[in-house]
């Protein structure tokens, strides 16, 4: 895991704790501050009962005055305003209380009162008809209940007030009338407040308004701007006219409490419950939201001492982390070091017994090509068995060490499975019949020809099971069968079966798990003759792995073994194989010695390789092509001869002291002074470690060719790449194809080499092709040579300078051999 | 003297003379800012009683107070039947520490002692700046004395719809012919009544708002009708006459259907500035105090809400070369100088008399601030630079109470063509008030 990473685990559990902690230290002060609100609440509760009390009281002694006047004229002794307030006078105890006694049948609203004026004490009349308090109270009416006004101004003393209020009888001593009056009992706003005193002590900045219906207060918070509680709310807490009303309506019939903001904006609480007792006032407590959040139980030094803790936790992991990331970096170097040193032992390996096996396998085919002498040819049969062999060995090592690196990977192309059978069966065909044993094939003619996947791992997988089947059976034969079905989960695979039967040693069961562990070989002793490393199958297991599948084994000791994996592959055609059996026996009737493919005998070639042997193997091994070939022994002198003659086709070796291959192209590549600008320089190498081919491609090379040289393979290349003018294919003078001569000759034009190489080769038995990458080539072969037919791609442009009536296009890429050979010959029937 | 020297002594001298008056503006500046003169810890009450029923302009005062002077409290207290009440409060047990007078008050004997229980606020070593009021404002009576701060001005004059200016593409009208002709225009426009306004005899009324500040300029002009008219001498009616006689033109002129104003406008205030939130309304006469009114009832409008205009204040013009702007004072605070708090209470109106926090009460009271500096108050805007000659000021005239009801009631019956000119003109001094 990448140190990041772990850093970040690290911080995210710190952070997750932290969370954790805050966000239960919030809970807490959570229900701390909803128990402070309900605590509120309660005290707003109290305070209401207080109030309520008080009102009541007051109320009951302005109604013991009320009783007493109206009891002297129910008594049939009504008493006159004045001895009424005389009588109040007398009765009310407080100095601050006063009792007005007004006229209400005749609106005048004027009378007397027990205080007298403060500007004029002689007088004792009062005025109320200026003094709107009246307006909502049933004033004729009163009964019983709380009847309490706004606060107003005494109009004789100007103190702020509040009113308590009944109807009395009463005698106009003027007209001996009985007049209807109001007793009014009128107490300083400041005694009410003198009552709310003991709430400092619980809560500094508690404010007590009291409201009435529309919100205008009878006590008015100080902090509570505006005249009206309503409008105060409304301003500092914008809202719709809906959900305002829906407050309004709460706090007339609920009690609770709610957040609101002040003023200057800041959270306040207000508490709220309606007066018992009295129809539209209501309570109003107010505090700032701060002091009654104040006592949050958030512990913020146990917060800040886990904090700390935790990031000194963190920082020692990490520190304990980055030390042996240290260790781990110094290991991990040590082990690249010992890789790469490793991958250059490989390499070196490689490329050093490739070099000289190089001079080995070309000398034992000059004399394999030369000699006529039987048994100097059996010798040079077996050196040649041995040098393959070898060779085998060594890609087996390289396969390995790309596996253990896991570098190894599986690329998928479209293949013609005929011809992947076809290199299978040719490989095995001869061993087999090299140590006698029946070598029996079993394809099943269904299996769809143009399958996707790699071809060359799967190749390699069953060649190595046929190689082995072959070496540990000494009699009997070897059985390969090929079965394929459609896939039932994916119509567009196919399931093969491959099975490999041999009549061989058999492998005992305690060692069938030895059978897939690298370089661990079953009965040492039994098969020390028998060649191998004991990659094989370790190899082919790691490839079937990489594809999905797995090899399975049933074998009896002694008896033989059967060796099979089902592999899934993607179906490109589903045009059946048909009998291969045929076609491979044709094939095997063709099989001859090896004769020359081409003579071109004005082609200039270089080849510049440091080892004197190997240059002598090159020269030797394209003398039967009669081209004109220049050798170098370094860098230098065959970037001397690149400068001076001009040559088709460069091949240049890699290792090489002094000026290697690569910086030898590079001059060349910087060269504008010689007549090789153009020329293809191919690269040859003994080194076949992975990653190669796109190292020389991007050095610069055109392509490369590893030793030891296969001849075959140098003259498809030289084909490639040589002008087709040069080139006069050998069927010209061989005495076999004097017979080919009268047969039709196709030229084939296709940029893409692959495809044009698989034309041939589909074609070559019938007829006699010739393969040019363009049409400039195209027409310089016409030029000097005839052709039946023009085989033309697709994607090549122009056809004009063709003979239209020679010539087919198509898309060879997606045809298959027999639609193209059906064609070709549907072509010359006609 | 080389050339060069001369130069270097120019630059010195010029620099001297820059950072001089960078200086003098810098200390200027900072005599403007208000600096406590006691303890921040000082503890105190005070108490505030005036006419408001609401007065949060004050209350935000006190809040600013509060951050000089946070161990306090200042309550300011509605009084029922002020006129009656404000006396007994004085001479009661718990005094008022400041108090609401109103110019009319002074000579009247029953609130003489208002006047005689007031601390003089000029005295120098209360430190208050009350230069920075306007003079035409300023409340000298004859002794030199200053017994009350104006807290607000106001004035006459309508509130005009501009949304319905724009759309129509009109000028607001300066002069009375302006008036007629943007009348005219506006009811082809299909507006019935462009100007509207309460039919009443009070000051926000209609004959009021629209001829009243042309009457002031009369009496500005010949102060020695003054007298007479505040002893309601008969022949001094004739100083009304060019005044009404305008207001009859400009009511027989169709600029105003009478009938239709009695019929949608209820009272003199609220109904005033519902039915001009209405919308439909190009002009509405009105006074200040009508003004201050509009912003709380903006919301409380559901014409207004769902479709809000634009609306400024603008003297009515009704003079052939403009209107007139009378620039009045519409509230005062007196200081008890019985105070038992007198020095927190003397720190209090020093720290309100500023041009800034009158400025700011103005502002949030939607009144004409009386310092020298017009509130920012946009609905104002058109009162700034006012042509001086046009201006009657508070103290240009001494017109008593009385007076001003002959007039009041003189318009009222004109307007409603319950008198011709000539009659209310005879009639001074004896036409029927409230």
């Amino acid at each position: 895991m990448k140190k990041r990473y772990i850093i970040i685990i690290n911080i995210l559990i710190v952070g997750l704790i932290l969370f954790i902690i805050v966000k239960y230290a919030n809970d807490r002060a959570g229900e701390s501050n909803r128990a402070s609100i309900a605590s509120f609440e309660k005290m707003t509760t109290t305070t209401e009962q207080i109030i309520a009390n008080y009102l009541e009281d007051e109320q009951h002694l302005c109604d013991i005055w009320s009783n007493y006047i109206n009891r002297s004229a129910e008594a049939g002794t009504p008493m006159t305003v004045d001895e009424a307030i005389s009588y109040i006078r007398k009765a009310k105890i407080s100095p601050e209380i006063s009792g007005h006694l007004i006229y209400i049948d005749d609106g005048s609203m004027k009378g007397i009162s027990t205080s007298a004026s403060n500007t004029d004490p002689s007088d004792y009349s009062v005025n109320y008809s200026h003094i709107q308090i009246f307006e909502n109270l049933e004033i004729s009416n009163v009964n019983g209940v709380v009847n309490l006004t706004r606060a107003y101004t005494n109009p004789l003393n100007g103190v702020q007030s509040i009113a308590f209020l009944n109807n009395v009888k009463v005698l106009d001593s003027e007209t001996g009338a009985m007049r209807d009056g109001l007793i009014i009992r009128v107490v300083p706003v400041s005694r009410l407040e003198q009552k709310l005193v003991f709430l400092k002590g619980e809560y500094e900045n508690v404010e007590i308004s009291l409201i009435d219906w529309d919100g205008d207060y009878m006590i008015h918070g100080k902090s509570l701007k505006n005249s009206n509680f309503f409008e105060y709310f409304k301003s500092y807490n914008p809202m719709s006219t809906q959900e305002f009303n829906k407050v309004v309506d709460t706090i007339r019939t609920d009690i609770g409490s709610m957040h609101i903001r002040n003023s200057k904006k800041e959270d306040c609480v207000i508490a709220y419950t309606p007066l018992s007792g009295l129809e539209s006032w209501f309570l109003v407590a107010y505090i700032p939201a701060s002091e009654l959040t104040m006592s949050r139980s958030i512990d913020w030094f146990l917060l800040g001492i886990v904090s700390v803790g935790l990031m000194i936790l963190l920082h020692f992991n990490l520190f304990i982390l980055l030390k042996f990331n240290r260790e781990l970096a110094v290991a991990a170097e040590a082990a690249k070091q010992a890789n790469e040193a490793k991958s250059h032992f490989l390499s070196t390996m490689s490329h050093d017994i490739r070099t000289p096996m190089n001079a080995i396998i070309g000398m034992n085919e000059m004399i394999l090509r030369d000699s006529r002498d039987e048994e100097i040819l059996m010798y040079s049969e077996s050196i040649r068995t041995a040098g393959n062999t070898l060779l085998g060995i060594i890609n087996d090592i390289l396969d390995f060490s790309k596996i253990e690196a896991g570098k190894m990977e599986i690329i998928g192309v479209d293949y013609n499975f005929v011809s992947l059978l076809n290199d299978l069966v040719n490989m095995v065909q001869r061993r087999a019949e090299e140590k006698g044993l029946n070598f029996e094939l079993e394809v099943d003619r269904n299996i769809p020809r143009i399958l996707h996947g790699d071809e060359i791992r799967i190749k390699q997988v069953i060649t190595n099971i046929l190689s082995n089947a072959v070496k540990y059976t000494k009699e009997g034969s070897v059985i390969f069968s090929i079965t394929g079905s459609r896939c039932e989960d994916n119509d567009d695979y196919v399931v093969l079966h491959v099975s490999v039967k041999d009549t061989g040693i058999g492998i005992k069961e305690e060692d069938l798990d030895k059978l897939f562990v690298a370089f661990e070989r079953i009965e040492e002793k039994r098969n020390r003759n028998i060649e191998g490393t004991g990659l094989g199958m370790v190899i082919a297991q790691s490839f079937l792995n990489l594809m999905g599948s797995k090899i399975q084994v049933e074998s009896e000791y002694g008896k033989g073994s059967v060796f099979s994996f089902d592999l899934k592959q993607k179906v490109v055609k589903w045009e059946p194989l048909g009998e291969f059996d045929i076609a491979f026996k044709r094939f095997l009737s063709e099989r001859k010695r090896y004769k020359v493919q081409f003579v071109a005998p004005k082609a200039r070639i270089l080849v510049v390789d440091d080892t004197e042997v190997n240059l002598k193997v090159f020269v030797s091994l394209l003398g039967k092509t009669e081209m004109q070939i220049e050798t170098a022994d370094s860098g230098d002198a065959g970037i001397a001869l690149f400068k001076r003659n001009f040559y088709n086709v460069i091949f240049l070796d890699h290792m090489m002291p002094d000026k290697d291959g690569i910086e030898t192209i590079k001059e060349m590549k910087e060269c504008k002074d010689t007549p090789n600008q153009k020329t293809p320089i191919i690269c040859l190498t003994a080194n076949a470690v992975s990653g190669m081919r796109e190292m020389y491609i991007n050095a610069g090379f055109d392509d490369y060719l590893t030793k030891p040289i296969d001849t075959g393979r140098l003259e498809s290349m030289l084909l490639m790449y040589l002008p087709p003018d040069l080139v006069v294919r050998t069927e010209d003078v061989t005495e076999e194809e004097k017979k080919i001569e009268i047969m039709h000759s196709i030229l084939v034009v296709d940029d893409d080499i692959n495809i044009l190489r698989q034309v041939k080769e589909w074609l070559s038995d019938r007829y006699k092709v010739v393969v040019v990458k363009s049409e400039e080539q195209a027409l310089a072969y016409l030029e000097k040579h005839e052709a039946d037919l023009i085989l033309m791609d697709d994607d090549m442009p122009g056809q004009s300078r063709f003979d239209t009536a020679k010539l087919i296009r198509g898309h060879f890429k997606e045809i298959s051999r027999d639609e193209l050979v059906l064609q070709v010959n549907k072509f010359f029937h006609d | 003297m080389s050339k060069r020297f001369k130069i270097v002594v120019s630059v010195v001298i010029t620099a001297m003379m820059v950072l001089g008056t960078v200086g003098c503006g810098q200390s200027r500046k900072s005599a403007k800012e208000f600096s406590p003169k006691y303890s921040k810890d000082t503890e105190y009450k005070l108490s505030v009683v005036g006419t408001y029923s609401n007065f949060e302009s004050l209350e935000s005062a006190f809040e600013r107070f509060y951050a000089h002077y946070p161990k306090g409290e200042i309550e300011y207290t509605y009084l029922d039947d002020y006129r009656n009440t404000i006396g007994q409060a004085l001479a009661g047990q718990e005094p008022p520490d400041i108090y609401v007078v109103q110019p009319w008050m002074y000579g009247d004997e029953q609130y003489a002692p208002l006047f005689e229980g007031a601390e003089v606020l000029s005295d120098p070593k209360l430190e208050i700046d009350l230069d920075c009021i306007r003079s035409g404002v300023r409340w000298e009576p004859d002794n030199g004395e200053v017994l009350a701060l104006p807290v607000f001005a106001t004035s006459y004059g309508m509130l005009v719809n501009r949304d319905i200016f724009d759309k129509e593409k009109l000028e607001v009208p300066k002069t009375f012919e302006e008036l007629k002709e943007t009348c005219e225009k506006l009811k082809a426009a299909g507006y019935d009544s462009p100007v509207m306004g309460a039919n009443t005899t009070t000051t926000p009324g209609i004959g009021y708002a629209f001829a009243y500040p042309m009457f002031a300029k009369t009496v500005k002009d010949d102060k020695t009708k003054e007298a007479d008219l505040n002893n309601l001498v008969p022949s001094a009616g004739e100083a009304m006459r060019d005044s009404l006689s305008r207001l009859k033109e400009f009511v027989d002129c169709g600029c105003i259907d009478v009938k239709k104003c009695t019929a949608e406008i209820e009272d003199d205030y609220n109904a005033v500035i519902m039915r001009f939130f209405e919308g439909d309304v190009p002009m509405m006469l009105c006074s200040g105090d009508v003004v201050s009114g509009t912003k709380k009832r903006e919301s409380k409008s559901e014409a207004f809400s769902a479709n809000p205009f634009k609306y400024d204040f603008y003297v009515a013009p009704s003079g052939d070369e403009g209107g007139y702007y009378m620039d009045s004072v519409s509230l005062l605070f007196s200081v008890n100088k019985n105070s038992e708090s007198l020095d927190m209470t003397n720190e209090f109106i020093r720290f309100l008399t500023s041009e800034k926090e009158l400025g700011l009460m103005a502002e949030e009271k939607r009144l004409i601030t009386p310092a020298k500096d017009y509130s920012l108050d946009e609905v104002y805007a058109s009162l700034s630079g006012f042509p001086e000659d046009r201006v009657i000021s508070f103290s240009d005239t001494e017109i008593l109470d009385t007076a001003v009801k002959q007039f009041r009631a003189a318009a009222y019956s004109v307007v409603n063509g319950e008198m011709t000119v000539d009659e209310a003109v005879a009639g001074y001094g004896t036409i029927p008030v409230d």
